[in-house]
C-alpha cells in the first residue's frame, strides 16, 4: 500500500538532471521522487499534501560530502573547539575563528569558568593559530593563566601537535619522559608543547583517554551528522579509519543511523588503513555489505598512499619540497600497494586511495593500471582522494583507466597561501587540484573537506572550487575554476557517482531519492564570491523535512 | 627497572621478519615482547604458541607477541604498565617507517628507554634499491639512522660480494656499524643488550659460523676507572666493534658499579639499578668488545683503552681523583 503524497512547491528546483534542469514542484511518496514539475504535472499522480513552506526558496539535489571523517564528531563530543576557523557545533551555535593566543586564552578562561568540578580536564580542538602566518608557539605559561591546577590539553588542527599546561605536564609525570617531540626551554623544563603522538601519548592519557581507541559512543554519529546537515549535506562519507567490522562499533552505529531522527545518510569506507592485510580487508568489506540500514552504507576500501602536503609528509615527485626538496612518506611500500591494488581489483572491490601529493598518485595510477592490464574491469571507479597536484599527464592516464578523484578544494582557500609560500611554491600552488582540467578531459571529479581537518560546508568547498581564492584573497590559477553549475555538479552527481549512488542520489529525477537541500538564493546565479554565503535553510532526506537551527 | 626498547627497521623483504623469529625461538632466557604490525607475517612456530588473546599472543618461552594495532603508543604503555611485564621490548617497524621516528616512541613512557636501532638491509639488492625512484630516498635515510645495520641473505652472495657490500655502505655512511645476520640464538646476544652481570660477560660463544664472523676483544682490569677517559675511549671505538658490553668501576663513584652497553654506534654508561649490591672493593672493570673478525685491531683497542685506569693518569691527578672519590 502506497504512502500518501506530499507535493514540495519551490520558486525553483535545479535537478542536475541533463534532460529536464528546472521544476517548481516535486511529488514525493515513501521517500521517492514521484514526479517533478508544475504542480498540475504533480498533481496528477492523485490525492496529495501541498507543503509549500519553501515556496521562496530553491531545492538543489541533496548536497554530498565525499570526503570527511567520523573523527569531526567524536571531538564535538569530547573537547572544546578553539580553532582559527569559524564553525558550527552539532547544536548549530557558531564558534568564533580565534586567530590570537590571546583570543585563545580569553576563550579557555571562559570555558573554564563553566567546568564546575575542579579536577575535569579542559580538553580542546582544532587549535591552529599560526593557519597562514607563524605566531609565537602557544606555551605552558600561556595555558597556566587559564589555569594551573586544571589540567588542559589542546590538539592542535593537524592531530599531529597538542599543547598542555603545568598541571597535566605534572600529572602526567613529562620530567621523566625524554621523546625529543617533548619540546624543552633552555632550563631543561617542557615548554607544553608536545609534538607527534610519541610526545602526546603520556598527556592524553592522563587526561584526554577519550580520544584515542575506537569509541562506541552514539554521540559521535549525531555530531558528525548534525554538523554536517547544518551545511546543506545529505550524504557524508566516513573515509576510512573507522572499525565497522568490530561488533560493538557495528552495533552502536547502526543504532544511531537507525534512528528516524539521523538527519544524514553516511556512506562509510571499508578499512585499509589500520588492517594490515589485503585479505582481511576484503573480507571484512564482504561481511559488511549487507550490514547496513536506510542511512548507513559501505562502499569501497580506502588506502593511504602517503601523508599530507601541509605536514611535508605527501609524497612528491622531483624537485620535492620548496627549498629544501626533501619529500614525504609512504604509508605503504610501493610495491606492497601494487599488490594491495592488484587483489583488491581482481576481488571486484572499488578502491579509494588517499593520494595527496603527485609521487603518491603517480604510483597508485599505475598500480591500477597493471591491475587492469591483470584483469581488465569496466566502471570500478577506484578514485584518488584529495589528487591535489594531479598533472595533465596523469589526468589523461586516469580518464584512460577509468580512474576519477575527490579533489581537495578546500585547501585552496585554508592552505593556498602556505602552500605557495613554504610547501610548493608559485606554480605549483597554482596548479592545486585542477578541477577545471580534470573535468575537461573527462576525470569525473568531486570535492571535499576532509573534516576535522576543514570544517565540513559543500557550499564552501564548492565556491573554493569555483573562485579557487586563498585567505589573503589571491587567486591561484584562475585557469581551473570550474563554473557555478560545474562546482554544484561536483557536489552532488559527481560525488554520488564516485560513491556508486548515482542512480539513487546526486540528481533529482522521478524515481530517485527525495533528497534536496534547501537554499535561500540561486548557487548558480549569486556572485561566484557569494556561493558560500548562500543560506541553507533545510534539508530533506528521503521526503522528511530537517530544519537548519540558527 | 626501567625497560629498554630496540627498533628493528628496513625496507619491506629486507629480512626483519625472519631475524624476528630467530629472536623469538631463542630469547637467551630474556623475557622479550615483540611488537609488530601484522602477527601472520611472523609466522610464530606453533609448538611455541601458549595462548592467544586478542592483539598479544604469549609463547612458552615467556616471551610476548603484540600486534600494534592504530597505535604503537598505546600498545607500548600497555606493555610499560604490565605488572611482570617484558624485560626487553623490540619493535618491528613498517617497511616504510623511518625508524629514528619510531625510536622516538621508546622515550614516550618514563619506564621505556631506547636501546638501539637496528636495520635490516638485503645484502643481494640493497646497492640497487637506493637508487629506486620511489624509494631510494626511504632506504638510503634508513640505513643513516642505524646504529647497527644487518645484512641479510648473505647466504645468496659469495664472500667478495658480500665484503663489497659491506665496503659500499661504510663509505657511503661514515661510521656505520654492520653486521651479517646472526643466526638464532646469536640475535639476542648481538643486537640487543641484555643481561650483564659478571657472568653475561664471560659466556662462551662455541658456535663455528659465529667465531668466522666474529673476533672478541676483552679488558679486565683491577684499578677503578677514569669516567672521562673511559667515556672518550668507547666514543672513539672504530666501526669494526659492533657490540661491547661491560661492567666497571668508576673513580667518579667507587661505591658502585657502573654497566656500560653498547649497540652499534649507540652506546650508554650507566650506574647499576638502586637496588643492586654494592660494588666490592675487589671487584673488577670487565669490557668485552665483539667485532668483525676481519676488521677488529686488538693492538688499537689496547691503545684505546691503556688510558683509562687511573694508575695510567699522571700521579698528582691520579692522587687528587682518588682523594676526591672517597671523601
Ligand atoms: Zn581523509
Amino acid at each position: 500500500m502506497p504512502g500518501p503524497i506530499t507535493i514540495f512547491s519551490a520558486k525553483k528546483i535545479i535537478t542536475m538532471d541533463p534532460a529536464v534542469e528546472e521544476a517548481t514542484h516535486v511529488a514525493v511518496r515513501d521517500g521517492i521522487i514521484l514526479e517533478l514539475g508544475t504542480l498540475e504535472e504533480c498533481a496528477v499522480w492523485g490525492p496529495y499534501t501541498l507543503d509549500d513552506r519553501f515556496g521562496d526558496s530553491i531545492l538543489v539535489p541533496g548536497l554530498i560530502e565525499s570526503h570527511a571523517h567520523l573523527l569531526d564528531g567524536l571531538l564535538w563530543a569530547k573537547a572544546e573547539y578553539v580553532g582559527p576557523i569559524d564553525r558550527r557545533d552539532p547544536s548549530g551555535k557558531l564558534h568564533e575563528a580565534l586567530k590570537s593566543v590571546p583570543a585563545l586564552v580569553k576563550r579557555l578562561k571562559e570555558i573554564e569558568a563553566t567546568i564546575s568540578d575542579s579536577k575535569t580536564p579542559l580538553i580542546g580542538w582544532g587549535v591552529d593559530p599560526s593557519l597562514n602566518d607563524l605566531v609565537d608557539p602557544i606555551t605552558r605559561h600561556d595555558l597556566d593563566q587559564v589555569s594551573k591546577t586544571r589540567p588542559i590539553f589542546l590538539l592542535h588542527a593537524s592531530c599531529h601537535l597538542a599543547y598542555v599546561n603545568s598541571a597535566t605536564l605534572e600529572l602526567a609525570n613529562y620530567a621523566a619522559i625524554k621523546a625529543p617531540g617533548v619540546l624543552r626551554d633552555t632550563s631543561g623544563a617542557p615548554t607544553g608543547e608536545l609534538q607527534e603522538m610519541a610526545a602526546m601519548m603520556a598527556a592524553i592519557k592522563a587526561v584526554a583517554s577519550d580520544l584515542v581507541g575506537a569509541s562506541t559512543d552514539t554521540a559521535q554519529f549525531f555530531n558528525f551528522a548534525k554538523v554536517a546537515q547544518a551545511r546543506g549535506a545529505t550524504t557524508i562519507v566516513d573515509g576510512g579509519g573507522s572499525t565497522y567490522f568490530e561488533p560493538a562499533f557495528l552495533q552502536a552505529a547502526l543504532a544511531a543511523t537507525g534512528s528516524p531522527d539521523f538527519p544524514v545518510r553516511i556512506v562509510a569506507h571499508n578499512n585499509g588503513i589500520t588492517v594490515p592485510k589485503v585479505e582481511d580487508m576484503i573480507a571484512a568489506a564482504t561481511s559488511l555489505k549487507d550490514k547496513g540500514n536506510d542511512k548507513l552504507t559501505f562502499q569501497g576500501i580506502k588506502i593511504l598512499v602517503d601523508g599530507s602536503n601541509q605536514g611535508f609528509t605527501g609524497r612528491l615527485r622531483a624537485p620535492g619540497y620548496l627549498r629544501t626538496g626533501a619529500n614525504g612518506l609512504w604509508n605503504r611500500a610501493p610495491e606492497e600497494l601494487t599488490r594491495i591494488v592488484s587483489a583488491m581489483h581482481a576481488a571486484g572491490m572499488q578502491i579509494v586511495a588517499h593520494c595527496n601529493a603527485d609521487q603518491a598518485s603517480e604510483v597508485f595510477i599505475e598500480a591500477v593500471a597493471a591491475a587492469q592490464a591483470e584483469k581488465p574491469r569496466a566502471d570500478h571507479r577506484h578514485f584518488i582522494v584529495h589528487g591535489q597536484l594531479l598533472d595533465e599527464a596523469q589526468l589523461r592516464r586516469m580518464a584512460a583507466l577509468g580512474i576519477s578523484a575527490t579533489l581537495f578544494s578546500n585547501h585552496m582557500y585554508y592552505w593556498g597561501d602556505f602552500h605557495r609560500a613554504h610547501t610548493f611554491g608559485a606554480f605549483r600552488a597554482a596548479a592545486m587540484n585542477p578541477a577545471a582540467t580534470a573535468l575537461r578531459l573527462g576525470v569525473i571529479v568531486s570535492a571535499h573537506s576532509d573534516t576535522p581537518v576543514s570544517p565540513v560546508d559543500p557550499l564552501l568547498t564548492m565556491w573554493a572550487a569555483v573562485n579557487r581564492v586563498t585567505t589573503t584573497g589571491r587567486v591561484q590559477g584562475p585557469k581551473e575554476r570550474v563554473s557555478a553549475y560545474e562546482g554544484l555538479r561536483m557536489m552532488t552527481y559527481n560525488a554520488a557517482w564516485l560513491l556508486h549512488r548515482d542512480h539513487e542520489i546526486g540528481s533529482l529525477r522521478v524515481g530517485k531519492r527525495a533528497d534536496f537541500t534547501v537554499l535561500g538564493s540561486d548557487p548558480l546565479t549569486v556572485e561566484p564570491m557569494a556561493i558560500k554565503d548562500v543560506p541553507v535553510l533545510a534539508t530533506i532526506l528521503g521526503g522528511r523535512v530537517f530544519s537548519v537551527a540558527g | 627497572m626501567n625497560i629498554p626498547v630496540s627498533v628493528i627497521g628496513g625496507y619491506l623483504g629486507a629480512g626483519k621478519t625472519t631475524l624476528l623469529n630467530r629472536l623469538l625461538a631463542d630469547p637467551q632466557g630474556v623475557r622479550l615482547a615483540v611488537v609488530v604490525n601484522d602477527f601472520g607475517s611472523v609466522n610464530i612456530d606453533a609448538a611455541l604458541i601458549a595462548n592467544r588473546e586478542g592483539e598479544t599472543i604469549s609463547l612458552t618461552n615467556g616471551c610476548v607477541c603484540c600486534s600494534i594495532g592504530d597505535n604503537l603508543a598505546l600498545a607500548l604503555h600497555d606493555l610499560a604498565e604490565r605488572p611482570n611485564g617484558p624485560e626487553h621490548i623490540v619493535i618491528e617497524a613498517s617497511g616504510v617507517a623511518d625508524p629514528a621516528r619510531i625510536a622516538d616512541y621508546a622515550a614516550s613512557h618514563p619506564r621505556l628507554f631506547l636501546d638501539g636501532i637496528i636495520v635490516v638491509a638485503d645484502a643481494e639488492t640493497v646497492r640497487t634499491r637506493v637508487h629506486d625512484k620511489y624509494v631510494g630516498d626511504l632506504v638510503r635515510s634508513q640505513l643513516e639512522t642505524a646504529d647497527l645495520v644487518v645484512l641479510s641473505k648473505v647466504d645468496l652472495i659469495d664472500a667478495a660480494a658480500f665484503r663489497q657490500v659491506r665496503a659500499w655502505i661504510a663509505a657511503e655512511m661514515p661510521g656505520a656499524r654492520i653486521v651479517a645476520a646472526p643466526r638464532a640464538g646469536q640475535v639476542a646476544d648481538l643486537l640487543l643488550s641484555g643481561a650483564t652481570g659478571y657472568a653475561a660477560l664471560s659466556r662462551p660463544r662455541a658456535d663455528g659460523e659465529h667465531a668466522r664472523q666474529f673476533a672478541t676483544w676483552s679488558f679486565v682490569h683491577r684499578q677503578m676507572l677514569d669516567g672521562d677517559a673511559l667515556r672518550t675511549a668507547v666514543a672513539a671505538l672504530p666501526p669494526a666493534v659492533v657490540r661491547a658490553k661491560g661492567i666497571v668501576r668508576l673513580v667518579e663513584a667507587p661505591e658502585r658499579r657502573f654497566v656500560l652497553q653498547l649497540v652499534g654506534r649507540r652506546w650508554s654508561l650507566e650506574p647499576e639499578p638502586v637496588g643492586t649490591q654494592d660494588a666490592l672493593a675487589s671487584d673488577p672493570s670487565v669490557i668485552v668488545c665483539i667485532g668483525l673478525a676481519d676488521q677488529l685491531e686488538p693492538e688499537g683497542l689496547d691503545a684505546l683503552f691503556a688510558s683509562t685506569p687511573v694508575a695510567a693518569l699522571p700521579g698528582a691527578v691520579r692522587d687528587l681523583l682518588q682523594g676526591e672519590a672517597t671523601t
